[in-house]
């Protein structure tokens, strides 16, 4: 098993390094001085030009390409991930304060659509072939075919403009601070961004569950007399969740992706918001920034899914 | 079981017309026939088209300019001479939407076909040829997939600024890994086959083989992967110019007439900006994963039946 990991790990570690070094590369290419995203913009105002190009120096802006992204990957590796050109803010100051927010989101949706999914897709499969099962089908491609912010623009519409039930967007109002306080606000975004992603888990566990139901272990059952549902539910339903777990694992990189217009649509407060004002800005540096941290994000997760596949399934073979 | 109850009426019945001589024979291809049968692929195959000759006979269909702003009719209801009313500088949404039609399917399906041609191309011959080629290929689609899509395409956009070639561009780098992806696994297994080492111990060049023989065998899965991607960035494009980051505005796509519908009073007020946009989208995307679907069941070999 350690050895799966440190193989893993040796094929995850130079593709981050390939990646950062593509978008420092990028970082290089785009308008404005280096020296504007390394500093504070504070200090570098105070200072004279004789103090600025000792900084430049002192950064190591003057040595060769090479030398200079050396630098800054060693400055990220120690957490300092440079400056926003807008505001002169520190980028990881940014990046902690939006991320509560998205990981919030994401977990409510990760949680509905997994639940709404694997329900809608037992029953799809148990029904095989009937009017529900074709209903969902039907529901199911409806889901990935509507965009997703004009599915959150008519639940604003009617949840929150005509029937007022709910907040139309935001997250964190003064003087609301507990859980509940916020709950109204992540009800909408968090339950259009759950319906988008259900179709595919119903998918995969309708077939998950046809493909258990009909192994030689549920005639087992059967012939032992037990009633149809503890045979759908307890045998059946029981061996279709694995691959449903996978496929969850699966799905954490589009959940880093997939909340960027959800949050825009919402006023959602979180990083793909922020992303999104980053790319309007024009502010490089964060635009970035953001990009690499959320591919670190899915090359971690796909690692811990290969881990995990590998501890679950007794199939999977380590070399 | 109920199911093989049902199962051995439909049996019945296909017997009993049989025995009357009611059944044609087979004709044409398999897949072919078995996509006709299929109502779900044919019904969104007429959605397509009619969506689809609308866009391209657009100034048959309208007599509205879609770019004239005509300030005396702002904002105006749909009535007989606006269809679908105007929008807030007095252009005819009716015309807005016929044309943007033709942008939006442009986008979509000219990006989806231009990444397959580029995936499928390197992702085949790299396959057949092996080697440090199809490593270095390989990683190269690995890096591009690691990105989230939207955060690629986003970043893409921040670097190269914004218009219609530019968006093309990006979403073909942003798509071609999937279908490279696609192509390999098809041409590796195939690579094996008898008749590829026929064909190689008779010295037909590697590129023939690879382009000729081996690839219209993969035919199906690219076909099905072209619809799926299509589908994908033509919500992509609309996602894109709704957030103003896609298409330029001054040019009439889809997203881009849904833009206006981020301010909150035109929601509530103004359906006929939105409402018959979002609509047309969303029908156009369903009829495309319909088709997708319908090709993916009549095309798979593993799904005869």
């Amino acid at each position: 098993m350690l050895t799966f990991i440190a193989r893993r790990l040796l094929i995850t570690i130079p593709m981050l390094l390939v990646i950062s070094f593509l978008v420092y590369l990028g970082l290089e290419m785009t308008p404005g001085d280096a020296v504007s995203y390394m500093i504070d913009p504070e200090a570098a105002a105070r200072m004279s030009d004789e103090q600025f190009a000792a900084m430049r120096e002192a950064l190591g802006l003057n040595k060769s390409f090479l030398e200079r992204y050396g630098i800054w990957l060693v400055n990220i590796l120690q957490g300092n991930f440079g400056h926003s050109l807008s505001g002169g803010v520190a980028i990881s100051t940014i990046v902690l304060d939006r991320l509560p927010a998205t990981l919030e989101l994401a977990i409510f949706a990760l949680f509905f659509s997994t639940l709404f999914g694997c329900v809608l897709g037992t029953i799809s499969a148990l029904r095989r072939g009937s009017a529900t099962d074709s209903a969902l089908t039907v529901i199911g491609m409806l889901g990935v075919s509507i965009p997703e912010f004009f599915f959150g623009l008519v639940a604003i519409l009617i949840f929150a403009l005509n029937l007022g039930w709910l907040p139309v967007g935001g997250r964190l109002l003064p003087g609301y601070e507990t859980f509940i306080d916020r709950l109204p606000h992540i009800v909408l975004p968090g339950l259009v961004m759950s319906l988008m992603m259900t179709a595919g888990v119903m998918r995969y566990s309708r077939s998950a569950m046809l493909d258990s139901l009909s192994r030689e272990f549920i005639r087992t059952a059967r012939s032992k007399g037990l009633p149809e549902w503890r045979i759908h539910l307890i045998h059946g339903f029981r061996v279709a969740l694995t691959p449903v777990v996978v496929l969850i694992g699966f799905r954490l990189p589009t959940l880093i992706g997939g909340s960027v217009i959800i949050e825009k649509v919402f006023q959602w407060p979180g990083v793909g918001n922020e992303f999104i004002q980053a790319v309007r800005g024009s502010d490089y540096p964060l635009v970035m920034m953001i990009a690499l941290l959320s591919v670190f994000a899915v090359l971690m997760a796909s690692l811990i899914v290969d881990v995990l596949t590998a501890l679950i399934d007794p199939r999977v073979r380590l070399n | 079981m109920l199911r093989d109850k049902s199962l051995n009426r439909k049996f019945d019945k296909i017997r009993a017309k049989e025995e009357a001589g009611l059944l044609k024979p087979a004709t044409g291809s398999r897949a072919l026939r078995k996509m006709m049968s299929n109502r779900l692929a044919m019904a969104g195959v007429v959605i397509f088209a009619v969506i689809l000759l609308a866009s391209v006979f657009a100034p048959l269909l309208t007599v509205h300019d879609p770019l004239k702003v005509d300030l005396r009719s702002m904002l105006q209801s749909p009535s007989a001479e606006h269809i679908l009313g105007t929008d807030r500088t007095g252009r005819d949404v009716f015309a807005r939407i016929l044309y943007g039609g033709r942008v939006s399917i442009l986008v979509g399906l000219g990006s989806a076909l231009i990444a397959a041609v580029i995936g499928v191309g390197i992702g085949a011959y790299t396959a057949y040829r092996g080697g440090w080629i199809d490593i270095i290929a390989l990683r190269a689609s690995e890096i591009f997939m690691a990105f989230p899509q939207i955060i690629l395409v986003l970043l893409l956009v921040s670097i190269t600024g914004q218009s219609l070639t530019n968006l093309i561009i990006i979403f073909v780098l942003t798509g071609w890994a999937s279908m490279y992806r696609m192509a390999r696994a098809r041409v590796l297994s195939l690579r094996e086959e008898e008749y590829v080492q026929a064909l190689q111990s008779f010295g037909v060049p590697t590129v023939k083989i690879c382009y000729k023989h081996i690839l219209p065998n993969a035919l199906g899965p690219i076909m099905v992967n072209i619809t799926l991607s299509t589908a994908m960035f033509i919500l992509a494009e609309a996602g894109l110019s709704f957030l103003g980051l896609g298409v330029p505005l001054s040019i009439p796509t889809w997203g881009n007439i849904l833009n206006v519908a981020q301010d909150l009073r035109v929601l509530q007020n103004n359906w006929w900006l939105w409402l018959p946009v979002g609509s047309v989208i969303s029908l156009f995307v369903l009829s495309i994963n319909f088709i997708g679907d319908g090709l993916r069941d009549s095309t798979d070999p593993t799904l005869q039946g």
